[in-house]
């Protein structure tokens, strides 16, 4: 009935945001020794987890094995206490399966394979607390775990949802707008090529305004980009302080 | 990302399917939230409204307040309105979203001097909820806090008050901080606005409203409303029907419909509505409401009754009905459509029956078909007999009838004057007198002073004083001129140039300013019997817009450049231009050039014969030309099948002082379709122009096809007198009308084109990117675009139009920056609106039309007077008896064969009719009464004679009552002009009501001298323009069940 009015008319969303700011973005890189690259990412209240382990020799079906370039092997999957109502399976739904091709295909256009042949990365993402963009946290956080693993990447990987609502585009949506109905859309972009690596929208749009919310995501994507840059700098000069000594 | 940012984490409980469930929330502070304050020193960015400096403080309500008591604070005199964000919220929460429009259209409107403060997303004016504490508390503390925030923000320069109704609240608080008052809202208005009487007695109606509710009793009468997630998933399942809730107006205790939104998808015996009976099953739900349905068992149904019961008797219902309908009982209600009602105070006597003490009052509403309101009120004694407008508040389910609280007093009922303003408000429009500043902000240099400076606007206007020759036709003494004509032949004979000029409001009306909302918020000028409302103040309606002759002009035109011969279109140009009109003609003196009769031009006057001669010349090739292209546009329209309803037109006869004295027929000329047919084609190029140029944001017309089940009253009646009429199109319908003529009774094909009016479905106003291309069709004109353009002096919609073409236009020329346009939501938003004023204008404009034909019997003796007895033909045949129509007077009723003792009329042998005992007997194209003198038949189209006489209320309008003296036509002992084909009747029916109207105001006047004044007052013109009057009749009759037949080409409109 009464749906929620997601953008007043003084232009403020339901947490107090305006139309193109994002949630609060904090992140942290190297959290887990055993790993390759791990990174921890926090999003607003969205809450991800981000393991690396390779490039190393192919396991399992060494048939999978490509013969220029590294295979990417991804999964995803929420933590059973990630949501409101405590979930029964924590990955391998259809939902999950989803989400770990959507991430192996980001990761496919960004990282780049063709130095490592014959061999495998394994990038795993865990959602420890769910409250919407949880595609962009993974991509996001999953990216610092790549870079911490020292794998080269053609640039950092920066996703974002953006929703259109009365007309206005809003970024980075949390789960309540985006369960109230906003057609939204993910868009994963290297930033300084401005190349997209992945563009997801299930819901009804005109298109006379994918455009404008393209436009509204890339910027968005940038903004994120700027604050993951900053965190890899902090990173890299905590490390160089405790080697370098 | 942003650096003013400030993260916290709140923890909400929901409890969502009952079950517990915990909602984490973020909640962004920051530092900056503007303040909407024209004294504020920190810089806020504030754009939009803002309060003004020059106050003495700023009040700032509680949630409470809000809630409870938001019409006081609409009161525009109230300035420096502050409105908390927590405070909308909760009038959102616990009012829904209708109330919370209300505050939203409020804080958007420039005329009232409020803001909303984003308190809860400013860092130090939020204050989160602390453990354990009640909401109210917290609420009542946010705002608190925002007050203190505000007085600190403005330094200490500006003082704040804050009102609240809790008097906890006023003793914590009003000591805390020095400029920070918190005070009750009662003397709040004491102290502040003692002279506002009008929210002094708002309040006190309001607050012993709401005392009431709080003592009411525990006994039930309805059962309870479902909750909302109920409804919500009953209707998902299909369980329950959402739906619109009708009442029917001549049975509104017992009979009400709901009518469905999306019709395709249901079944079909769902597509007529479900049937609510009886006030249980409609369990408080009122007319207009938004409600939700559950199907009674089969063996419930009922039928619905058709016999003509005029709420007498009841019992009878149960004998014939006809096939039973799926009836439903009501079970929640999703949106309330209160509004405000006019009822009337019982006299003295009634209320005593009542109990006495706690001073609780039945009022009954004038329209029939809301229930009683209960009004708690001190002055019971002091309103009797009057006619107040009230407001509901509530109708609880331990409650009979709704409480509400009076908020104005109209006056004593019967009253000219109240009686009018009545028919306003209950058709919900509001028309104060322009205001100072939106005369002082219209363009309004002193009068000597010219107020065109042809010069600044020169570069960007083409100038055709030169080149045209323009000049208008419009009936005798018309001020507002918004259309003129032009043409001329091009390139030695080969081509044509038609052009069309229209008033250019928008260069005087900018959007936004205050004059453009206040013609918007009217959306159309209104036209009763008596009077009229301009959409715009009269110093643009009358002289700067209008199209005068002889002086300088702005204009939007339309120009086609035509093939001599064929007519075809080379070229459309549109755009802005300056025209002096040369001459300003009136369409019989136009006929009369046309027709080469010897004429006095008042423009050439002055000139010497010579020249004379030329220029009439001239003016006469240029109608000629005109004729001829408007024949051809004509006969194009009709191969498509344009419709052509016969009607009448009449004309007002003005004396010196501009006073109606006489209405004559409009001789129907042919140069009246002339200028029809070239504004239609200038609509249509503009329709067609602005539809592709913005295919998703344009303001069109359209007229949907009539549906087929509503011609079959016209089918059947047609046969009964062995014509065959075919619906299938509009051209069919158009050959098919012509051809049912009966020689003998010009009336019966009048009559039939009167139902097909009655079949045809409402044009509406719509933006294109709501609908598909193939809904854009226009059925009454045949054309696959139409839009309104023509008359922007007073039509909201034409000044819409002329906007996007203006924009168009500017789109043409560069690719540059336009001005962002509204988007399709908002135009159609705009479109619903303008819809719903015009239905609210014909209403008013029909309602007020019967209120002066009752006034006119009223003053006759039935018994006596020979004027009270007219010739009636039947068109529809009842139960009990029939419809008929009175050509005279224009009058439709229903004339009863059976009376409540059961008599029924017999007829004698020299056809007079009288009460008898007797049964009645109903077939499909007549009616026959039994009784111990024999039978006597009515058929249907058969001429018999009623007497006409009032039926007076007390608390509704009055109405109209025929009665059977004869079974034979009429004939009237006065010698009667020959009356070709019944037209002449009609207008001497708007003859009489005009020339009465203006007596009755004189008599009125002259017994109370006083109401002279305020009658001024509320006319704001004295100067009816019949012709705008009788143009708006004529779409009137397109749609309106009961509309006289007045009904002109349906076209045009």
């Amino acid at each position: 009935m009464a749906g929620l009015e997601l953008l007043s008319d003084q232009g403020y969303r339901l947490d107090g945001r305006k139309a193109t700011e994002l949630r609060k973005v904090q992140a942290r890189m190297g959290v887990f020794a055993q790993a390759d690259g791990s990174a921890y990412l926090e999003q607003g209240n969205t809450k991800a987890l981000a393991v690396v382990y390779g490039p190393h020799e192919m396991r399992g079906s060494r048939s999978r094995t490509l013969h220029d370039r590294a295979v990417i092997n991804c999964q995803y999957s929420m933590a059973t206490f990630s949501t409101a109502e405590r979930k029964r399976r924590p990955h391998g739904d259809r939902k999950s399966t989803e989400m770990s091709l959507h991430l192996k295909q980001t990761f496919e256009a960004a990282v780049m394979t063709q130095l490592y042949p014959r061999s495998q990365i394994d990038i795993y993402v865990k959602i420890l607390q769910s409250d919407g963009g949880n595609y962009s946290v993974c991509v996001n956080a999953a990216t610092l775990a790549v870079i911490d693993a020292g794998i080269p990447m053609r640039d950092y990987v920066c996703a974002c949802t953006v929703g259109f609502v009365d007309e206005t585009p809003l970024a980075d949506l949390c789960y309540a707008e985006e369960s109230g109905g906003v057609s939204s859309l993910a868009l994963a972009l290297l930033p300084r090529g401005g190349q997209i690596a992945l563009l997801q929208m299930d819901a009804r749009l005109h298109q006379d305004h994918l455009e404008t919310l393209i436009e509204a995501a890339m910027t968005a994507c940038k903004g994120v980009s700027k604050v993951l840059d900053e965190v890899v700098r902090q990173h890299l000069q905590e490390v160089s302080v405790l080697t370098g000594e | 990302m942003s650096q003013q940012q400030h993260n916290v984490l709140i923890l909400h409980l929901k409890s969502c399917r009952g079950r517990k469930v915990r909602v984490v929330r973020e909640h962004y502070l920051r530092e900056r939230v503007p303040c909407y304050s024209s004294v504020c020193q920190a810089d806020c960015v504030n754009d939009g409204k803002v309060l003004p400096g020059d106050l003495t403080h700023y009040v700032v309500p509680d949630v409470g307040v809000v809630v409870d008591y938001l019409e006081i604070l609409e009161d525009r005199e109230l300035q420096g309105v502050v409105f908390t964000q927590t405070a909308c919220q909760a009038v959102q929460h616990s009012k829904g979203r209708r109330q919370y429009n209300r505050l939203r259209n409020l804080l958007k409107d420039p005329r009232h001097d409020c803001v909303l403060f984003a308190n809860e997303f400013q860092e130090y004016s939020y204050c989160p909820r602390e453990k354990g504490e009640s909401q109210e508390k917290w609420q009542t503390r946010c705002v608190y806090s925002a007050a203190v925030w505000y007085y600190n923000h403005l330094a200490g320069m500006m003082d704040v008050v804050m009102i609240t109704e809790d008097q906890e609240a006023v003793a914590q608080y009003s000591s805390l901080n020095s400029g920070v008052y918190v005070i009750s809202v009662q003397d709040y208005l004491q102290n502040f606005w003692p002279q506002l009487q009008a929210a002094h007695d708002l309040y006190g109606s309001i607050s012993q409203a709401l005392q009431e509710k709080e003592s009411e009793g525990n006994e039930r009468e309805f059962s309870e409303h479902l909750p909302a997630e109920v409804l919500e998933a009953g209707i998902k399942s299909g369980r329950y029907i959402q739906g619109t809730l009708n009442v029917n107006k001549h049975r509104a205790q017992t009979e009400a419909f709901i009518t469905m939104e999306d019709l395709s998808n249901k079944n079909t015996d769902m597509s007529c509505g479900v049937l609510v009976y009886g006030d249980k099953n409609r369990n408080r739900a009122m007319q207009g409401d938004m409600v939700v349905v559950e199907l009674l068992p089969k063996s419930e149904w009922r039928g619905k009754v058709t016999a003509l019961t005029e709420g007498q008797g009841d019992e009878k219902s149960g004998e014939d009905e006809s096939k039973p309908l799926p009836t439903g009982r009501v079970v929640g209600i999703l949106q309330r459509h209160w509004r405000d009602y006019v009822v009337t105070f019982p006299p003295r006597e009634g209320s005593q029956s009542q109990s006495r003490n706690s001073q609780r009052i039945l009022a009954v509403p004038w329209d029939r078909r809301i229930p009683k309101i209960r009004i708690s009120t001190q002055q019971a004694d002091a309103l009797q007999d009057h006619r107040v407008v009230v407001r509901i508040d509530s109708w609880e389910s331990t409650s009979l009838y709704p409480n509400g609280h009076s908020v104005r007093v109209l006056g004593r009922a019967g009253e000219l004057e109240t009686e009018v303003q009545t028919i306003l408000i209950e058709n919900c429009i509001h028309v104060p007198p322009f205001s100072d500043a939106q005369v002082r902000e219209d363009v309004c240099p002193s009068k000597t002073e010219p107020h065109i400076h042809v010069g600044q606007q020169l570069a960007e206007r083409r100038d055709l004083r030169e080149s045209h020759l323009v000049f208008s036709i419009d009936p005798k003494g018309c001020e507002d001129v918004d259309d003129t004509l032009s043409v001329r032949s091009l390139a030695g004979g080969k081509l044509l140039e038609l052009g069309v000029h229209i008033a250019d409001v928008t260069h005087f009306v900018t959007e936004g300013s205050l004059t453009d909302l206040e013609a918007r918020t009217r959306a159309t000028t209104y036209y009763l019997a008596d009077r009229r409302y301009d959409m715009l103040p009269a110093v643009l309606s009358a002289d700067l817009c209008s199209l005068l002759g002889g002086v300088d002009r702005y204009a939007m035109s339309v120009l086609w450049e035509l093939d001599a011969h064929t007519l075809a279109v080379n070229k459309v140009w549109f755009g802005r231009t300056i025209i002096r009109s040369a001459y300003q003609l009136h369409y019989e003196l136009a006929q009369a050039i046309l027709n080469g009769e010897p004429t006095e031009v008042p423009e050439l006057a002055q000139l010497g014969s010579e020249e004379k001669d030329t220029k009439l010349a001239q003016l006469t090739q240029a109608l000629e030309m005109l004729t001829h292209v408007a024949r051809h546009l004509r006969a194009q329209r009709d191969r498509g099948g344009a419709l052509e309803l016969e009607g009448v037109e009449v004309r007002a006869q003005l004396d010196e002082e501009r006073n109606i004295t006489a209405l004559v027929p409009r001789q129907p000329l042919e140069v009246h379709e002339t200028v029809a047919e070239c504004m239609i084609y200038a609509n249509h190029w503009v329709a067609r122009k602005i539809q592709e140029t913005f295919p998703h944001q344009a303001l069109l017309r359209r007229h949907p096809p009539p549906r087929q089940e509503f011609f079959n009253l016209l089918v059947e009646s047609a046969k009964a007198r062995g014509f065959t009429i075919d619906t299938r199109s509009n051209k069919a319908l158009a050959d098919s009308l012509d051809q049912a003529v009966d020689p003998e009774d010009p009336l019966v094909n009048r009559l039939l084109r009167m139902m097909t009016t009655q079949a045809m479905s409402e044009a509406l106003y719509f933006s294109t990117g709501t609908q598909s291309i193939d809904q854009y069709y226009h059925y009454g004109l045949a054309l696959d675009r139409y839009t309104h353009f023509t008359s922007p002096i007073r039509r909201y919609a034409d000044i819409v139009v002329h906007r996007l073409l203006t924009v168009a236009i500017a789109m043409e020329g560069e690719v540059g920056p336009v001005k962002a346009l509204a988007s399709n939501k908002e135009l159609e938003e705009m479109a619903q609106h303008i819809n719903k004023k015009n239905r609210a204008a014909k209403r008013a404009q029909k309602l007020s039309t019967e209120l002066f034909q009752c006034l006119y019997f009223k003053e006759r003796d039935p018994q006596t007077d020979q004027r009270c007895v007219a010739d009636a033909v039947i068109y529809s045949i009842r139960d009990d008896g029939m419809l008929v129509f009175v050509p005279e007077y224009g009058v439709k009723g229903p004339v009863y064969l059976k009376n409540r003792e059961g008599q029924v009329v017999a007829a004698g042998h020299d056809g007079s009719c009288e009460w008898q005992s007797g049964s009645v007997r109903r077939y499909p194209d007549h009616i026959t009464t039994a009784s111990s003198c024999g039978s006597s038949t009515f058929r249907l189209f058969d001429h018999i004679t009623v007497r006409i006489s009032v039926h007076s209320t007390h608390c509704h309008a009055d109405r109209i009552n025929l009665e059977v003296i004869s079974n034979r036509p009429y004939h009237s002992t006065e010698p009667q002009q020959p009356r070709s084909q019944g037209r002449c009747q009609l207008v001497q029916e708007v003859v009489r009501l005009a020339e009465e109207a203006h007596q009755q105001a004189q008599e009125k006047a002259a017994r109370r001298p006083k109401l002279s004044r305020e009658e001024r007052e509320f006319c704001q013109s004295k100067t009816p323009n019949l012709y705008s009057l009788l143009e708006e009749i004529r779409e009137e009759a397109l749609r309106d069940l009961n509309m006289v037949p007045q009904v002109c080409f349906l076209l045009y409109k």
